[in-house]
C-alpha cells in the first residue's frame, strides 16, 4: 500500500518535472460563453479544449504544456476588447484565438495590432480583417464574406433563380456578405435581378415586418444570412403562410449545420440550400473520423457540433506555427503562419501569405428529409474549397 | 401599402402587441402593489419558455400542459423567493430591491445553464395551429389569431379580479395604504405573496405562449425586459388597462415602423416612449404624483 503510494507519487513528480522544466505556453481563447452567443461559442470552446487535451498528452508544443486560459466574450466588440487586453497583459498569453460575431473579431483584431500579439480568428468572418484591415498579427482560419458570398452567388446561377430577395442582417457580417454576393452575382447569374433587399437588425427575434414584404415581391429565391437563431425565428413566423413552398432559401450562416437541422427536425422547412464547416455524418479527410470519436467521446453524442472543428484547427494551427518558428515570439509566429499548410479533420489547409486567410471550404447542399431519419440531412453535401 | 398589406400589418401588430400584454401586465401588477421594480420578470419570461420546451418537447406532453406547467413552476419560484428573501426588502432603499432581483437574473441565468445548458431549441405550433386561415385577401397565421384572443381575455380576468373580487378590493387597498389594512385585520404579507406569485406567473405563461413562434436562446430574456418596461412606463406605472394601451401602442409601432422605416428599427420603441412621456409624463392612463 505504502510502496504503491509511493511510486503514483514518484510517478506524478516524474511526469512533473518533464513539464515544469520550462514555463507553458499560454494560449488565450475567447468565445462566447453566456448569452445568445453561447449556442455555438461553448461548441467551439469545447473543440478547443479537446486539442489542447490532445497536445498536452503528446507533450504539449516543443515539449512544453499548453495552459489554455479561456474567457467569455459576451458577444460584445468592447467588453472582448478589455479581455483581450487582460489576457495579454495580466495573464501574459502569448497568442489569442477565437471570436465568433464579425464584430467582435474586428474588436479583436484591433487589440491584437496595437499590442503586437498574434490573433487566430477562427469564427468571424468579416472580409475586413484580411482586407482593408489586415495587420501582421491577424490571421484567419475560418471562412469569409467573400468566399461564402461568391459560393451563393453560385448557386443563384446555378437554381436558375431571375428575381431575388436578399436578406441580411445589419452588422459587420449581413453588410460584407451582401457585398461579396453582389460582386459575384454578375458572374454566375447575369440575368438575375434583386428586387428586394431587407435587413433585420442582429437578435431580431420578431420578422412579422418583413415576412409579407418578401412574399409580396414576387422573387423566386432568397438569399439569405440569417443565422442560428434568427432563421428558426423566421422559419416558425413564415412557415405558417406557406412562404417555403414557393420560394427557394440559399443560406449562409452555416443553417446547414446538424445543430439547426437536429432541432428543427420536422419543422425544417423545405427548398433550403446552405452550408456547414463540418458534418458528423460526411468526412472528406481520415482524421475525421478520428476527430469525430474523440468529440462524441468529450460532448457525450454522435451527433456533433459543426463549431467545435473551428477551435480545435484554431489550437492546431497555433502549435504548428510555434513549432516552425520554435519560438513564442509574436512576430517569429506571424512569420510562421504566413504560408503554413497542416492537416485537419477536414483536410489540408494553407494559410496564404499575403492576405493571411486559410483556404478552408464548406459543405454545401441541400436540405432533404430522410425515412429513417427525425431530421433533415444535407445530401448530396459537396465540399467547396477556394483555391 | 395594399389593403391585404395593411391588414397584415395590423393584425401582427396586434398579436405582438398580446404576447407582449401578457408579460408585461404581470411586471405591472407586482409594482402597482409590491412597488418593487422586478428586474427578473425577463428571466421568468425566459424560464416559462424553456420549461414548456422541456414538458411539450422533451417530455411528449400537449403543447398547453406545457404552458400550465410554465405557470404553476414560475408562481413556485416567485413564491419561495418573496417569502424566503423579498419581503425582507420592502422597507428597505429601492436601490436594494434592483440588487437583489438583478442578483436573481444572475442566479438563474447559471441555473439555466446548468439545467439546459447553451443549446438552441424550438418548440412546435400546437396540433392544428400550425397553418393560417384564408380570408380570401388574407392569409392569418393561426397561432397568432389565438393570441390575439388569449390577451384579451387576460385583460378581462385580470380587470375582473382586480375590480369586482373582494381580494381585488385588498390588492387595490394594499397599494394605498397597507398599515391601515393590516390593522383591519388583513394578512398584508400574504397579499403580496399572492400578488408576486399571480405576476411572476404570467411571465411564466407569456414565455411559454412565445415559444412556440421563436427560437429559445440563452439571453431571450435581456431584450424582454426592456420591452415590459418600455409598455408599463407608456401605460403608466401600476395601470392593468394603461400596460395594455402600452401593448398595443408598441406592437403597431414596431410593427408598421420597421415597414416603413427599417434603418430606425433599433429605436423606434425608445422613440414612442420619449413622445408619451413628453406629452404625459405619468404614462397614457397613469396619475400624476400629488401630495408629496
Amino acid at each position: 500500500m505504502k510502496y504503491s503510494a509511493l511510486l503514483v507519487a514518484a510517478g506524478v513528480l516524474s511526469a512533473g518535472t518533464a513539464f515544469a522544466q520550462q514555463a507553458p505556453i499560454k494560449i488565450g481563447a475567447m468565445y462566447p460563453l453566456t448569452g445568445g452567443g453561447a449556442v455555438y461559442g461553448v461548441p467551439a470552446m469545447a473543440g478547443h479544449q479537446l486539442a489542447v487535451e490532445e497536445l498536452n498528452a503528446k507533450g504539449g508544443i516543443m515539449g512544453r504544456k499548453i495552459e489554455s486560459i479561456e474567457r467569455d466574450d459576451k458577444m460584445n466588440p468592447s467588453a472582448a476588447s478589455s479581455t483581450m487586453k487582460e489576457l495579454i497583459t495580466k495573464d501574459k498569453a502569448d497568442i489569442i484565438v477565437g471570436g465568433l460575431s464579425s464584430a467582435v473579431g474586428l474588436a479583436m483584431s484591433e487589440v491584437s495590432k496595437q499590442e503586437k500579439v498574434v490573433y487566430i480568428s477562427t469564427i468571424p468572418k468579416t472580409i475586413q480583417m484580411t482586407t482593408d484591415k489586415l495587420h501582421k498579427y491577424v490571421f484567419r482560419t475560418a471562412s469569409n464574406t467573400d468566399l461564402e458570398g461568391d459560393t451563393m452567388a453560385m448557386l443563384a446561377g446555378k437554381n436558375k433563380l431571375g428575381k431575388i430577395c436578399h436578406l441580411q442582417l445589419d452588422y459587420a457580417y449581413g453588410n460584407d456578405l451582401e457585398a461579396g454576393i453582389l460582386k459575384a452575382l454578375p458572374k454566375y447569374a447575369p440575368d438575375a435581378k434583386v428586387v428586394l433587399t431587407l435587413k433585420p437588425k442582429l437578435g431580431a427575434t420578431d420578422f412579422n415586418p418583413f415576412i409579407p414584404q418578401v412574399m409580396a415581391a414576387g422573387c423566386d429565391g432568397v438569399l439569405s444570412g440569417l443565422w442560428g437563431p434568427h432563421f428558426v425565428s423566421w422559419v416558425k413566423q413564415a412557415a405558417p403562410l406557406g412562404f417555403f413552398n414557393k420560394i427557394k432559401w440559399i443560406s449562409g450562416g452555416e443553417i446547414g449545420s446538424h445543430e439547426i437541422a437536429g432541432e428543427l427536425k420536422a419543422e425544417y422547412p423545405d427548398n433550403v440550400i446552405s452550408n456547414t464547416y463540418e458534418l458528423w455524418y460526411t468526412a472528406n479527410d481520415p482524421s475525421h473520423a478520428a476527430f469525430q470519436a474523440k468529440l462524441a467521446k468529450k460532448l457525450g453524442t454522435q451527433e456533433t457540433p459543426q463549431w467545435a472543428v473551428l477551435g480545435y484547427i484554431g489550437v492546431m494551427y497555433t502549435a504548428a506555427a510555434m513549432e516552425k518558428a520554435k519560438s513564442t515570439d509574436p512576430d517569429k509566429v506571424a512569420e510562421a503562419l504566413e504560408g503554413l499548410t497542416i492537416g485537419t479533420p477536414v483536410g489540408k489547409l494553407t494559410i496564404d501569405a499575403k492576405t493571411h486567410q486559410a483556404n478552408i471550404g464548406q459543405f454545401w447542399g441541400p436540405m432533404v428529409k430522410k425515412p429513417d431519419r427525425a431530421y433533415r440531412m444535407m445530401e448530396p453535401a459537396e465540399y467547396i474549397q477556394p483555391k | 401599402m395594399t389593403l391585404t398589406m395593411f391588414t397584415l400589418n395590423a393584425f401582427y401588430g396586434l398579436a405582438l402587441a398580446m404576447n407582449m400584454f401578457i408579460i408585461a401586465s404581470g411586471l405591472n401588477l407586482i409594482f402597482g402593489v409590491l412597488r418593487v421594480i422586478n428586474f427578473a420578470h425577463g428571466m421568468f419570461y425566459m424560464f416559462g419558455a424553456y420549461i414548456t420546451f422541456t414538458v411539450a418537447k422533451t417530455w411528449g406532453a400537449p403543447f398547453f400542459v406545457g404552458v400550465l406547467a410554465a405557470a404553476v413552476a414560475l408562481g413556485l419560484i416567485a413564491f419561495v423567493v418573496e417569502r424566503l428573501l423579498l419581503r425582507h426588502l420592502y422597507d428597505k432603499e429601492h436601490l436594494m430591491q434592483l440588487l437583489f432581483t438583478f442578483a436573481l437574473v444572475l442566479l438563474m441565468s447559471d441555473a439555466a445553464k446548468m439545467i439546459w445548458g447553451t443549446d438552441q431549441y424550438s418548440v412546435g405550433y400546437p396540433p392544428g395551429m400550425g397553418g393560417a386561415v384564408n380570408l380570401g385577401f388574407v392569409m392569418l397565421p393561426q397561432y397568432q389569431l389565438f393570441l390575439c384572443v388569449v390577451g384579451p381575455l387576460i385583460a378581462v380576468a385580470m380587470w375582473f379580479v382586480v375590480d369586482r373580487t373582494r381580494w381585488g378590493r385588498v390588492v387595490r387597498a394594499a397599494t394605498q395604504d397597507r398599515e391601515m389594512l393590516a390593522s383591519l385585520g388583513v394578512n398584508v404579507p400574504m397579499v403580496y405573496a399572492a400578488v408576486f406569485t399571480i405576476g411572476s406567473a404570467l411571465a411564466g405563461v407569456g414565455g411559454a405562449l412565445a415559444a412556440p413562434r421563436i427560437a429559445l436562446v440563452p439571453g431571450m430574456d435581456a431584450t424582454i425586459i426592456n420591452e415590459c418596461f418600455i409598455i408599463v412606463i407608456i401605460g403608466g406605472l401600476g395601470n392593468m388597462w394603461g400596460s395594455f394601451l402600452g401593448a398595443l401602442a408598441f406592437g403597431f409601432v414596431v410593427q408598421f415602423g420597421t415597414v416603413l422605416a427599417p434603418n430606425w428599427q433599433d429605436v423606434l420603441p425608445y422613440v414612442l416612449m420619449l413622445v408619451v412621456l413628453i406629452i404625459r409624463p405619468w404614462g397614457l392612463l397613469g396619475r400624476p404624483e400629488t401630495g408629496h
